[in-house]
């Protein structure tokens, strides 16, 4: 049995053959007992495998945790065009401009100290002074709410300062 | 360039009468999956920062308000305000909308989180208490 007619085993144990492949692959383990007892052992393996996954618990909800990937990867994407977007004439020549980049410079710090561009980076700085700092912040931009979760208690000789069931 | 510095000197000296001072509503609030609360004393939290709650992913349903207080920081001056026998607060107004919120509990400082804050902007600070249910400190600029 040469590894090609291994790989093929795996892929017919997986649905992954047309029928008439499926058929040949059959017919060979009706002959050749030493394939038989491959697939057997795949079909144990992967019975095994599917068993035992191991099951993630995410510190934060579900949805959360896939949108921060979410954006992350479209963070990288647009990091991506932006790099690749050659100079065009006009950028070569509004660029050096020291007039404009003044004006801009001045708008934006206006923009500061009216609070116009507090709206964007809301990373709160925490500093805790807990014997557990386990401190998690969530951001919702769409409801401009950010939340920081002490581990402190709110009445110590009672709450369940090991409830792990917090947050969905 | 005197462009530059007219956009500067418009934006900047509009922002400083606006930036002197920062009006605050703090609210100690409970958060329970009991529908009614077991002290009298407790009221629904209102509407809006119940919407704004309820869309978090916590796991409560219920929230009660134990406090509420509206007061006035000046800017780089500090204001500390009692929210409950075992829960006060101290809140600093650091300049651009921005506030330092030290939390209390027992006298013992506990956190101390540095934040911006501009109107529409709500800060939620939160830990577990007895039963499964929840304290939280909510800090906004009232409307």
């Amino acid at each position: 049995m040469n590894a090609e007619f291994q790989y093929t085993l795996q892929a017919y144990l997986d649905g992954e053959l047309s029928v008439s492949e499926a058929r040949e692959v059959e017919t060979t383990l009706a002959a050749d007992a030493e394939a038989s007892a491959l697939l057997a052992e795949l079909r144990h393996t992967g019975d095994l495998l599917a068993g035992y996954e191991a099951e993630i618990k995410l510190p934060e909800a579900r949805e959360f945790y896939w949108s921060k990937i979410q954006r992350e990867i479209q963070r990288q994407e647009a990091a991506g065009q932006a790099d690749s977007v050659p100079r065009t004439w006009w950028s070569r020549l509004w660029l050096p401009s020291g007039v404009i980049a003044a004006v801009v410079a001045a708008g934006l710090l206006g923009a500061i100290e009216m609070g116009w561009l507090a709206r964007g980076g809301r990373s709160p700085q925490i500093e805790t002074f807990l014997a557990d700092s386990g401190a998690m912040t969530y951001r919702d931009e769409i409801e401009r709410t950010t939340v920081v979760w002490l581990s402190y208690p709110g009445e110590n000789q009672f709450a369940d300062t090991s409830a792990v069931d917090t947050i969905e | 360039m005197c462009l530059a510095l007219g956009v500067f000197l418009v934006t900047g000296l509009g922002a400083q009468v606006q930036a002197d001072e920062i009006k605050l509503e703090a609210q100690l609030i409970w958060g329970t999956n009991d529908e009614k609360s077991p002290d009298p004393k407790h009221k629904p939290v209102d509407p809006k920062v119940a919407k704004k709650l309820k869309k978090l992913p916590f796991k409560w349903q219920y929230y009660f308000e134990v406090n509420r207080q509206q007061f006035s920081v000046p800017q780089g001056e500090t204001k500390k305000i009692v929210l409950s026998k075992d829960c006060e607060i101290k809140v600093r107004n650091a300049g651009n909308h921005s506030v330092e919120l030290n939390i209390f509990g027992k006298g013992e400082c506990i956190g101390k989180i540095s934040q911006a804050l501009p109107k529409d902007e709500l800060l939620v600070t939160g830990g577990n208490a007895a039963n499964f249910t929840s304290w939280f400190v909510v800090l906004h600029q009232p409307d």
